[in-house]
């Protein structure tokens, strides 16, 4: 029943540039796993511009706005103002109200970023880090903005730079006990994480301790080379950001001494300094640039690690990596260029995440709250609680892990759906659909159907306009029945000529709901089957 | 023997009329005796998450400790006069009123300083140890999960079927329980209202053999499990019944525990409710600055003990009690010492507890030691590992082999009796030394009971279904020897009855079948 669905070519295992056809169905594909949600016309446009430019498009990092202040609660940011360098309260009540307001201002303002993406892969790699540096919300919302913003800015950048600042974070030294680890308490929880979920990665058991590319005494002598490092600052009156300090009289000065792994050398004291030449150390095992390819290729690629893939795509793109000295950007240009990356067999392997889910809806039909800064962002703040309440609130992943759909074999991101979550995708798609809405501070988060309608190639053509959603929304073709019962849909069962007719009554006569109305309903009703259809559940 | 596997819930033809015996008034031997459910695959167990980590030494008091609680927490620990006792040196919250007398009735038991080794004191990391029952970081498959995974191994592949049309277990709430995580899917059913109709859409999507086909299959699959699954809830919450005036509207609690005795009484067979309390991290305000014992950990405490005390009223006068079961748990216990916001911040041991008639009652381990000097960061010592007690639930409630529950742990597995009560095979050895006989069985106006006796006094009686004594067989005392004692039934109307045997080396009973 689903006719291009016959048996699927092998593989292709080939990192060289892909020459194949550049049509929809590749450039969707492509912006499908670099976005949250690309339009109709962004899609257009990258089959206009070709594969080159419109990887060279994706991969650069935008400058972008502050988070606002919009909750009178903050007592020191006044309302449109940002708070990212403003001093808290001194009052201990007014200080966790200003907070309060702050974390969710901050919440709004990603999910604005992410709803207003852009053609740009800036926002799948914000998650990308975010998952991986899984640091949580530090208690000042500053210290967790000031994260994202690094995360964000060497989102494509050099890796060995990113371990390095995340390393003496605030937010991180919080996270993993950083801050408390000192030549009188070392604490290992930072220095096994560096390198068993950050950097090289845990390999089989090997022997007491050993863990193929480290061992437990490296994770020890890793703990003392950290140590010295606190934070200052946190809801500061004073200071306007917190701050990691070093302070050399808690910092262990002997030579710790590492495993064979690293070669059996010794890290004498360097102060300030020594984590930078640990972390050096580490990436001169080339397992690292192996283990975040890895991680990069089931986030942008597949789940599944068959063996030809490990032998042959994962070794060439940590291969690029190291020739670039650990810059990201290459290595993805190379990926999202290859010919493995088009292979048909790949579409649709990965299931939408709550995010991606959730901003496949509206992103890809350009809607957007558009009411005024308090409730925008209140409307913010509910995409962020759905994202949670379907198991995702970014930049608090459930363990150091990161979340378990990334990771967990055999299911990975099948493990984003179960019986609740499916009922709550479902129930959102009707809410902001054919429903009047979510009600959020008065007023309905709701998507624009008209925007979206208008925005097609053809949208007085039922045909054509069943054929964009498809495009949009589908990441393989469905099949002709399929396609019939969502013409039919849009029609209510009327020859297609009635749409035509219904729709340019209603461009005849702008702002008249005698004739929108109908045609919003249509649409909405159609998005509302779609986006409960398994095929739209993934990317 | 009987290998007796929790997650089978195969039907067994619905239990008879509950079988209360109120003129034998040594409970004991009432709870061993009138055992109906002897198959594990009928039990149910209830699962309630104190989430946030609840402070254990405001819970349940050590009152031999108080001059040293009055030292560590003064703005917080509650009035010595104003705590419900229960032994002479533990007693309870003062608002815990209901659970209070569910302990006096032998239906409440408590696990003294549960938790784990080196406590780790962040909520995430300690929920997941909770959740999973191991230390290991890697594990990410809930403790009945890993039972659930054994017993299924294919699941969701292929259920609902026609032998198991309901869900394995239920998480009340949004989300699923950590718990119930297995390899391939989570094996607990997400339940805000179980009156509440499901009907998603449904998709006939065939997997190609692609990785978007292995999709297609399992959200397919998905969809008409979560419709199955619902239709099935539903029905039992229409078919079943609530008969406890106590509950309360307005505690959330109460309402999902009648939603549970609606679902268990209309017949739904999941073998798992789960249901989550919030609000238990109580840094400040843990008490009202006028009065300790009022505040917002009080309140939670009223919600737990007013529901679950309602639940178990409820689950007697439906006849339920036998079973159903429970258990709280929470991922940490507070410091000793309060913090000047009058709370307590993150530590470590807490106690936990069982419910149900069929609990081994009583305190289990020591009350807590109270030092009489402030140590920074303190906590209450762990004695009682929580993953044996989680051993111990699955071997005294699910009847799982010990040699099944071994490998579910990482530790080597201790054992405690928490909810053996109403097992006959707690007897079981003795049940092969005193091998019971009747016969003829059916009979039509006399039978002969043959069993065996050590030297004691020995009581032979004869039940209707009712629990209504019909006829005194023989009491007296009785030499260690194997006996045989006809009797008389020609008088008795043709039906079901019990033929019980009281004696001090332990009671036994067997079916009698009257005929024409």
């Amino acid at each position: 029943m689903i006719p291009d669905l016959t048996i699927e070519e092998p593989v292709s295992l080939s990192m060289v540039p892909y020459t194949g056809a550049w049509t929809k169905a590749e450039a969707a594909h492509l912006l499908r796993r670099t976005t949250f949600g690309a339009t109709n016309q962004q899609i257009l446009n990258a089959v206009a511009d070709g594969m080159n430019t419109t990887v060279s498009n994706l991969l650069q990092i935008p400058v972008i706005s502050d988070p606002i202040t919009y909750d009178s609660n903050d007592a020191t940011s006044a309302i449109g103002s940002t708070w990212i360098t403003s001093v808290y309260p001194s009052d201990v009540t007014s200080s966790q109200l200003t907070e309060n307001a702050r974390i969710k201002s901050l919440a709004a303002w990603i999910m604005k970023r992410i709803n207003t993406e852009d053609v740009n892969i800036a926002e799948k790699m914000c998650l990308f880090w975010q998952n991986h540096f899984s640091a949580t919300v530090a208690s000042d919302a500053r210290a967790t903005y000031n994260y994202h913003m690094l995360l964000r800015s060497h989102a494509l950048g050099n890796f060995k730079q990113l371990v390095k600042y995340v390393t003496i974070d605030p937010c991180m030294l919080l996270f993993l006990n950083g801050a408390t680890n000192t030549l009188y308490s070392p604490n290992e929880n930072y220095a096994r994480e560096l390198l068993e979920l950050f950097t090289i990665g845990k390999g089989p058991q090997i022997g007491p301790g050993d863990y193929t590319n480290y061992t437990e005494e490296d994770v020890a002598s890793g703990a003392k080379i950290l140590t010295g490092y606190l934070v200052d600052g946190l809801r500061s009156s004073t200071l306007p950001s917190p701050v990691a300090t070093y302070t050399s009289f808690l910092h262990d000065t002997s030579t710790k001494q590492l495993s064979a792994h690293f070669g059996s050398v010794t890290v004498s004291d360097a102060g300030a300094n020594e984590y930078s030449n640990y972390i050096d150390i580490i990436f001169q095992q080339p397992q690292v640039a192996t283990f975040i390819c890895t991680k990069l290729y089931r986030y942008f690629v597949n789940y599944d690690l068959t063996t030809a893939v490990l032998t042959d795509i994962i070794p060439e793109m940590a291969a690029t990596m190291i020739a670039n000295n650990y810059n990201i950007l290459p290595v993805l240009d190379q990926l999202l260029k290859s010919e493995h990356f088009y292979d048909v067999a790949l579409r649709g392997s990965i299931i939408r995440g709550p995010i991606e889910l959730m901003f496949g809806m509206f992103n890809a039909t350009s809607s957007a709250p558009n009411f005024n800064l308090a409730v925008d962002s209140e409307m913010y703040l509910t995409m962020y609680w759905l994202a949670e309440n379907m198991g995702q609130a970014y930049a608090t992943p459930p363990s150091v892990a990161g979340w378990i759909e990334y990771y967990q074999a055999p299911a990975f991101s099948k493990l984003w759906v179960n019986s609740t979550h499916i009922k709550t995708r479902f129930d959102i798609a009707n809410y902001i659909t054919v429903y009047p809405g979510i009600p959020v501070s008065g007023q309905n988060l709701k998507l624009n159907a008209l925007a979206f309608v208008d925005g097609l190639s053809l949208p007085s053509d039922a045909v054509q306009v069943i054929d964009d959603m498809c495009d949009v929304f589908f990441p393989k073709a469905i099949s002709p029945v399929q396609k019939t019962t969502l013409k039919f849909i849009l029609t209510n069962g009327q020859p297609d000529f009635e749409w035509t007719l219904q729709y340019n009554d209603y461009q005849a006569n702008p702002g008249n709901t005698t004739f929108s109305n109908p045609v919003k309903q249509r649409v909405e009703l159609v998005l509302a089957r779609i986006f409960q259809m398994p095929e739209f559940q993934t990317i | 023997m009987k290998r007796r596997n929790f997650v089978k819930n195969v039907s067994l033809a619905s239990v008879a009329a509950p079988f209360v015996l109120k003129d034998i008034n040594f409970q004991a031997i009432e709870k061993k005796l009138f055992n109906y459910s002897k198959n594990a695959a009928d039990r149910v167990f209830v699962i309630i998450r104190l989430n946030g980590g609840n402070d254990g030494l405001n819970t349940v008091i050590p009152l031999d400790q108080y001059d040293n609680l009055m030292i560590q927490r003064p703005n917080v620990v509650v009035p010595e006069t104003s705590i419900l006792s229960i032994t002479p040196t533990l007693g309870l919250h003062p608002v815990m009123t209901g659970m209070q007398s569910m302990f006096n009735n032998g239906k409440l038991s408590i696990v003294q300083n549960v938790g784990y080794p080196e406590q780790n004191r962040s909520h995430f990391r300690s929920m997941d140890i909770w959740s999973t029952g191991m230390l290991d970081v890697n594990e990410t498959r809930g403790w009945l999960g890993r039972q659930f995974d054994n017993d299924y191994p294919n699941y969701p592949a292929d259920y609902p079927n026609t032998t198991y049309p309901d869900p394995f277990a239920i998480s009340m709430g949004y989300e699923v329980s950590a718990t119930c995580q297995g390899l391939m899917a989570n094996f607990s059913q997400a339940l805000e209202d179980p009156f509440a109709a499901v009907n998603l859409l449904s998709s006939n999507v065939v997997n190609d053999g692609t990785y978007f086909g292995s999709h297609m299959e399992y959200l397919a699959t998905l969809i008409d499990q979560t419709n199955a699954y619902g239709a099935q809830i539903n029905a039992a919450a229409n078919a079943g019944n609530s008969l406890s005036t106590l509950y309360d509207a307005n505690n959330p609690i109460a309402v999902q525990l009648r939603y549970v005795a609606q679902m268990i009484s209309g017949g739904l067979k999941s073998k798992v409710y789960i249901l989550n309390i919030n609000g238990f991290d109580t840094h400040n305000a843990q008490v009202s600055t006028t009065d300790t014992t009022a505040g917002s950990h009080a309140d939670l405490l009223k919600t737990l003990s007013d529901a679950v005390s309602a639940f178990q009223d409820d689950l007697q006068l439906l006849g339920l009690e036998n079973r159903v079961a429970g258990m709280t748990f929470s991922e940490f216990g507070r410091q000793i010492a309060s913090n000047a916001s009058d709370g307590t911040d993150h530590g470590d041991a807490a106690p936990l507890f069982l419910f149900g008639a069929c609990i081994n009652s009583g305190v289990i381990g020591p009350n807590p030691t109270i030092g009489n000097t402030i140590i920074d960061q303190e906590g209450v010592t762990m004695q009682i590992d929580f993953r044996d007690i989680y051993a111990s639930i699955l071997k005294d409630w699910f009847e799982v082999p010990m040699a099944d529950i071994q490998p579910l742990f990482e530790q080597p597995v201790t054992y405690y009796q928490v909810l053996g009560a109403c097992n006959l095979s707690v007897e079981d050895q003795e049940f092969e030394k005193t091998r019971i006989l009747l016969f003829p069985n059916p009979a039509i106006s006399a039978t002969t009971i043959r069993f065996e006796s050590q030297n004691e006094w020995v009581k032979i009686e004869v039940y209707d279904l009712d629990g209504k004594k019909i006829l005194e067989v023989f009491d007296g005392n009785l030499n260690q020897d194997t006996h045989t004692i006809p009797f008389e039934i020609q008088d008795l109307m043709v039906g079901e009855y019990f033929v019980t045997i009281l004696k001090g080396s332990g009671n036994q009973q067997i079916k009698l079948l009257k005929v024409k």
